[in-house]
């Protein structure tokens, strides 16, 4: 039982450390806290859905298209144009970003037919390491997961864009100085940020429902992880994505869905009193 | 200037009066009213915590609530009377507001900030954990004030209470410590460099916003009769928070005024109650960029504005 609770606790992990990077990487390269992240995904995961029927390449390709557009527009046209007026006014945005999430919500309601859906595909068989069985489906998810993580990574140190937006993280008025076109770094970042959501909204799917109040769940999960551990910090975040995704396994044995979110809510409490920025420290940048 | 200096004079009895003679028509005119100034205790809330004394607290439904469900637990298990009920929701409230200050002073602002926002969220699937004493989603029944009194004696009551909330908040607004909860908001270390302990005047700010907060949620419940977790939710807390950024964060009638556009405009489009989420998101949206200090202080500029181009074409026509 400890073995399987680890696994399933890895798999919970590494599909929540998607939106956990995106929340990390808006606040490490823009430096705001965007609240929508987890419900653009949602919205791209019921788009997702509703292609199905055309195949699951084409509904995921629509769900990473949809997710990423409402990102980009967003940033370039609404928050861009915001933090060039009032600064990082944090009122401002937790306001106009729970606005975004508010309507998108509400599109969900009125767009589409169903209010709760999930994505259950046929099982591709169960993997047996020793005495453990794991679903292949769920292998193919952390699988996903952490290569995305992982080619997030390489995209930041080898390509020129992913060192722009490095740069313009570490300073904004140098990477400003030297050309680099810091609108569009924003607004790439808060597209990859949203398309995380989506991943990690449509991996959530698989393993849970998702329904009009799924996005503030993730938003939940999300910001507990990322503050656990340290937020704007990607390793932090993603370490204390696998220590609550163990977290949630192993009291999902115990305890209901409801008292899960209590208990973990408590963790980051306890964490906030004892190490206010986090297990390994906050930092804006990446 | 006069005028000025005695708006609150005027302004309190309109605000006790007015209302008050909704009481000989009754019926839905009444509810909503009533509805309505619970939310301005609400709002009061927000703006003494959050825009007057600069503490970034987001979880006023989790405060409210607790209010509320200290209420229910008094009345099903312990058969406590209405008045230690409300009274005792109140203090619970006010001890919620205080540990989470003490659990939360050591961090930065903002992570306060998302502890509170998420204190909010949590708040709900908590009632709903503990559905069998609260009654989670379904909601749980309350033999509240309003029944026992019946419904126009008790809106006199919330008028009346709200009225002398109101009051206290601009008494307490201008002596020493709204004074000094003024000085923390602008400059806290300038506050601090004048000898004062900002410490402890924050986890007064705390304790008096909580205690009003459970205050306003006791006297919810009782004229309500009933409340379950989705009256309590997120957008709740998000929506007290922006009342006073409605009416104008800088008025101290800014929370009234906020109330007042929060509670009776959605009356109007209650017919298309399946878009009020969009509605509701562009309103936060669109509030926070072209009206940043508020309805009233917008509209008045446009007024000003139209008024002043008025004056100017006349001048121009009488010159010609």
């Amino acid at each position: 039982m400890v073995v399987q609770g680890i696994i399933t606790g890895i798999i919970i992990g590494g599909i929540l450390s998607l939106p956990v990077m995106g929340v990390a990487l808006i606040y490490g390269v823009i430096g705001i806290l965007n609240y929508a992240i987890a419900t653009v995904g949602v919205f791209g995961a019921f788009v997702a859905w509703q292609l199905l029927p055309y195949g699951i390449l084409p509904a995921i390709l629509g769900g990473i298209f949809t997710s990423f557009l409402i990102g980009y527009g967003l940033q370039q046209f609404l928050l861009n144009p915001l933090i060039k007026r009032k600064g990082n006014d944090l009122t401002l945005f937790f306001i106009i970003t729970f606005g975004i999430a508010t309507i998108l919500s509400g599109l969900i309601k009125v767009l589409f037919p169903r209010p709760t859906i999930s994505f259950e595909f046929q099982s591709l068989g169960i993997l047996h390491i020793a005495s453990i069985a794991v679903g292949i489906n769920r292998v193919i998810a952390i699988a996903i997961a952490v290569g995305i993580l992982l080619l997030m990574r390489f995209f930041e140190k080898t390509t020129k864009t992913g060192k722009s937006w490095v740069g313009t993280s570490q300073n904004l008025k140098m990477a400003k100085l030297v050309g680099i076109n810091v609108e569009f770094v924003f607004s790439l970042v808060s597209a990859i940020g949203c398309t995380l959501g989506f991943i990690g909204a449509f991996f959530w799917g698989t393993l849970y429902n998702l329904t009009l109040t799924t996005g503030w769940d993730l938003c939940f999960l999300g910001y507990i992880i990322a503050i656990v551990g340290g937020i704007g910090n990607i390793w932090g975040g993603m370490i204390s994505a696998l220590i609550m995704g163990i977290i949630i396994s192993f009291a999902g044995y115990w305890l209901s869905g409801m008292w899960q979110s209590v208990l973990l809510y408590g963790i980051f409490f306890l964490v906030l009193v004892i190490a206010p920025k986090g297990i390994l420290g906050s930092e804006r940048s990446i | 200037m006069k005028l000025q200096r005695n708006l609150p004079r005027i302004f309190l009895p309109l605000v006790f009066i007015l209302p008050a003679l909704l009481a000989l028509v009754g019926g839905y005119t009444q509810w909503v009213t009533g509805y309505l100034y619970l939310f301005i205790i609400q709002g009061y809330v927000a703006w003494l915590l959050f825009f007057k004394t600069g503490q970034p607290f987001y979880g006023y439904s989790a405060t409210m609530a607790l209010g509320a469900y200290t209420c229910v637990v008094l009345q099903r298990f312990l058969n406590v009377p209405s008045i230690f009920q409300i009274v005792l929701g109140a203090l619970f409230s006010s001890l919620l507001a205080i540990v989470f200050f003490l659990c939360t002073s050591r961090a930065k602002g903002f992570y306060a900030g998302i502890a509170s926002f998420l204190l909010a969220i949590i708040f709900p699937k908590l009632i709903e954990a503990l559905y069998p004493i609260t009654g989670g989603r379904s909601g749980v029944q309350f033999y509240g004030l309003s029944l026992l009194l019946g419904p126009s004696n008790f809106f006199l009551i919330v008028v009346l209470t709200t009225t002398v909330i109101v009051a206290l908040i601009f008494w307490l607004i201008n002596i020493r410590a709204g004074k000094i909860f003024t000085l923390i908001s602008e400059n806290e270390d300038l506050a601090q460099a004048t000898g004062l302990n900002t410490f402890n005047f924050k986890l007064l700010a705390y304790a008096i916003a909580g205690f009003i907060s459970g205050l306003g949620g006791a006297l919810y419940i009782n004229y309500t009769n009933s409340i379950s977790s989705i009256d309590i939710n997120v957008f709740t807390s998000v929506s007290i928070f922006f009342i006073p950024l409605l009416g104008g964060k800088r008025s101290i009638y800014g929370p009234a005024i906020g109330a007042l556009f929060y509670i009776l405009v959605p009356e109007l489009f209650s017919s298309i109650e399946r878009y009020m989420d969009i509605l509701y998101g562009l309103a936060y949206i669109l509030i926070m960029i072209f009206l940043p200090d508020g309805i009233i202080v917008g509209l008045g500029r446009v007024i000003n504005k139209l008024l002043s181009k008025i004056v100017r074409t006349k001048n121009m026509e009488n010159t010609n």
